[in-house]
């Protein structure tokens, strides 16, 4: 399969005062098939970045492109092919699981037969197809990150961006998101996601980018990167040198 | 592809509904809930109405039927612009759910509009409610011809658009001022007080041009003041023209202006959305904090400190608790510089009522604006989510309410005593009578404090998706607010007769006694009631 740029940040800041700036020049790019690892301390600017990339977040400079499309001009265009996991989802607590999942599916405009075959696919994988009946409310936290998890998953995005993915996961969800990041990626999706497990980063991953109080200190393959070390060591090592 | 649009507002109605969850909840209690929720609807829907249809029958009754249509217009404008001021900002900006609707394929213009449709459509009941009922006496007096109900009802629905498109257009200009600066939160907070202020002294300048008048006759020319006040505000005198002439065009007029302006606002509005979301939703992180002594609280202290900050952190809540606390000085200032009797000269014109006579209703004006929405009653609900922090911390459950309390005391003490005393000075009162009153203020605040939070504690609701929703719709807060508000000018009534045949002194001293009582009885009703949580 031919590689094609799915998404690209170039110098993208984000300043939230005049003195302060939150993420500063970062640039990277994702391409399709790529498993892409963002990794840093916390308030590095990971969530920032992840957030400005999905067209939650405005931004002060720099670009962001997405399959060729500007997040900040063409955000509907950027939109319809990605699709977003935030760290800590706030769904509608007062809607079954089915209900938000028609809901998103609807927004995407996903025929009944497809989505009826994505929800399923998706919901018997991570077990909670019988749960889907219920309130949202009634969910614990980890089965309101796998309805996050599956909603995203129904339409079929060309750019995955996760935030955080695995934490509230149990070891089992934590092992079929991994396979079906895998999967996607072996289909030409690319996965963009931020995570402090260093480990779950060195075997999924093919690239990664470190980020450190909002700049980028160290970003290419996996292999360019460590150089027969582990992530953790290169990781420490790159934050020493800072 | 269903219109998305149209998805969304569905969606945000349906996670709503309480039919909703009354069908889907596994949970007894929440059902119950539920049904209880929805029987104290219906019984205020009916009060509501019922209150309206008298009102109309007393129009009749005084020949001013003719005046219905524009009174209706006029009232149905007033009251959704006031409410949907104090909700605008919660509902449109900051929600939680921000990140999950803007990383989907909606423009920023149909995720704003659609919550502003939202507030539309759950506002609209209690609009129909109101023009519902001036409909029946209207038809039961000017027995209008058949095409006049259909059209009343169905232009009764546009009425509230646009005093609401005016009011989430202020909410979304004060966001949008705010959103630039640092401390965005307190900028916008102080800009929705000085607004709401500003609308409530337009009312009383209102109310005096109207009372240039002696009442009977004000009434008498209800009709021409109706259409004075379509002169200044058309959309009362096409709706007026459009129900009584069946006049097409300027039915055509109040829609077509309604939906323009709905698509101008919003359109104006998603330009800057995403911005002022960014700004509102985004905060830099000073990292310059250095260890320094810090200071101990005992628990109860502790609380009631995370109390403050979590008002102060919230722009809804500031406005809706702190309004009538900031009125209640404003009056006291303002008899204080203009006197009591120019104002009461304004207010009740020829009343046969001077500064001495209203004397003993003082700590009862106060606690009308202090006492209007106490704390207490919102705060236990406002933990919702966080409700488990306060749960697994080794404390008492009457601690915590304890705490909340203290707030609400801390709070209200101070702004009543101002009020008081700036009234009392304006007033002329004696020493005594001002110790007496403030001592009568203070038993006031205990009581609408420990009241508050029985309200609070009986009908909490952690489940709700914006704070505005137990801040200025949840049932604690009605069943505490309606209520005293009605006591609190029922009183002020009779401690001016009582004052004029009883020593006042005695009086109040009597009236700080009862209140002294019933803030106890509530006091330990809330005891009771945490021990249960």
């Amino acid at each position: 399969m031919s590689e094609k740029q799915i998404l690209e940040i170039r110098h993208y800041s984000k300043a939230y005062s005049e003195d302060k700036k939150a993420v500063d020049d970062v640039s990277l790019s994702v391409m399709s098939g790529d498993i892409y690892g963002f990794i840093g301390h916390n308030g590095a600017g990971k969530s920032t970045t992840i957030r400005a990339v999905v067209g939650v977040l405005d931004f002060t400079d720099g670009e962001i492109f997405i399959d060729g499309h500007s997040v900040r001009k063409e955000p509907m265009a950027c939109k319809r092919v990605t699709a977003y996991i935030p760290d800590n989802p706030d769904l509608y607590e007062n809607l079954t699981g089915i209900q938000y999942l028609n809901f998103v599916a609807d927004i995407f405009g996903i025929s009944a037969a497809q989505r009826e075959q994505s929800i399923k696919k998706y919901a018997d994988l991570f077990e909670i197809t019988g749960d889907l009946g219920d309130l949202i409310s009634a969910y614990s936290h980890g089965m309101k990150q796998k309805l996050a998890i599956i909603s995203a998953l129904i339409h079929d995005p060309r750019l995955l961006v996760l935030d955080e993915p695995f934490v509230g996961l149990d070891p089992k969800a934590t092992f079929t998101l991994k396979e079906i990041m895998r999967d996607m990626c072996s289909r030409g999706t690319a996965i963009f996601f931020s995570t402090h497990v260093l480990d779950v980063a060195e075997k999924l991953c093919n690239k990664v980018a470190i980020i450190k109080h909002g700049r980028i200190i160290a970003s290419g393959t996996m292999e360019e990167l460590t150089e027969g070390h582990s992530l953790e060591e290169t990781f420490l090592e790159a934050d020493n040198d800072e | 592809m269903m219109n998305n649009g149209f998805v969304l507002l569905k969606t945000l109605l349906l996670s709503t509904s309480l039919w909703n969850i009354f069908r889907h909840s596994k949970d007894k209690k929440k059902r119950r809930r539920v049904v209880g929720n929805a029987i104290g609807s219906f019984v205020v829907y009916v009060m509501l109405v019922g209150l309206c249809i008298a009102m109309g029958i007393g129009f009749g009754r005084l020949g001013l039927i003719q005046a219905v249509p524009t009174m209706c217009a006029l009232v149905i404008s007033l009251m959704a612009f006031v409410f949907t001021l104090f909700k605008t900002n919660g509902y449109l900006f900051g929600f939680k759910e921000y990140d999950m609707l803007m990383s989907l394929p909606l423009e920023s213009r149909t995720v704003a509009g659609c919550k502003f449709l939202y507030m539309y459509v759950r506002s609209l009941p209690w609009y129909l409610s109101l023009s519902l009922a001036m409909l029946i006496s209207y038809g039961v007096h000017a027995r209008p011809g058949a095409a006049v109900y259909p059209l009343w009802l169905v232009l009764s629905l546009l009425l509230p658009v646009i005093p609401m498109l005016g009011a989430a257009f202020v909410g979304f200009l004060i966001a949008r001022v705010s959103a630039g600066h640092r401390k965005n939160n307190v900028l916008q907070t102080v800009l929705m007080m000085v607004f709401v202020i500003f609308c409530f002294s337009l009312r009383f300048i209102i109310e005096g041009v109207f009372r240039d008048d002696r009442i009977p006759e004000v009434l008498q020319k209800a009709f021409q003041l109706g259409d004075s006040a379509g002169r200044y505000y058309l959309p009362v005198s096409w709706f007026t023209a459009a129900v009584t002439k069946l006049s097409l065009s300027d039915m055509l007029l109040l829609a077509g202006v309604s939906i323009l302006l709905f698509g101008v606002v919003f359109a104006i509005v998603g330009r800057s959305y995403r911005r002022i979301n960014s700004a509102l939703k985004s905060h830099a992180a000073a990292r310059s904090f250095r260890m320094s002594a810090q200071r101990q609280r005992g628990a109860v202290s502790a609380i009631a400190y995370k109390e403050f900050k979590r008002m102060t952190g919230s722009t809804q809540y500031m406005v809706n608790c702190g309004v009538g606390h900031i009125l209640a000085v404003l009056v006291g200032l303002i008899a204080l510089v203009i006197g009591p009797d120019k104002i009461i000269h304004t207010v009740m014109q020829e009343a046969p009522i001077n500064a001495a006579m209203l004397r003993p209703a003082i700590p009862f004006i106060a606690y009308f604006l202090v006492g209007m929405l106490a704390t207490t009653a919102c705060s236990p609900s406002l933990e919702g989510k966080n409700y488990w922090i306060l749960q697994s911390l080794p404390i008492e459950k009457r601690t915590v309410f304890q705490g909340k309390m203290l707030f609400n005391l801390a709070l209200s003490v101070p702004f009543m005593t101002l009020s008081i005393l700036f009234m009392c000075i304006a007033s002329k009162a004696a020493a005594l009578d001002t110790a007496l009153y403030v001592l009568l203020g203070l038993a006031l605040c205990g009581f609408s404090t420990a009241w508050g939070c029985v309200c609070g504690i009986r009908h909490m609701r952690l489940d709700w998706e914006n704070d505005i929703e137990v801040i200025k719709q949840g049932a604690a807060v009605t069943i505490y607010m309606l209520p005293n508000m009605v006591v609190a000018i029922g009183l002020m009534v009779v401690s001016v007769i009582l004052g004029m045949r009883v020593d006042a002194r005695l009086t109040t001293l009597g009236f700080t006694l009862i209140a002294l009582l019933l803030a106890a009885l509530c006091y330990r009703w809330v005891m009771k009631l945490a021990s249960k949580r």
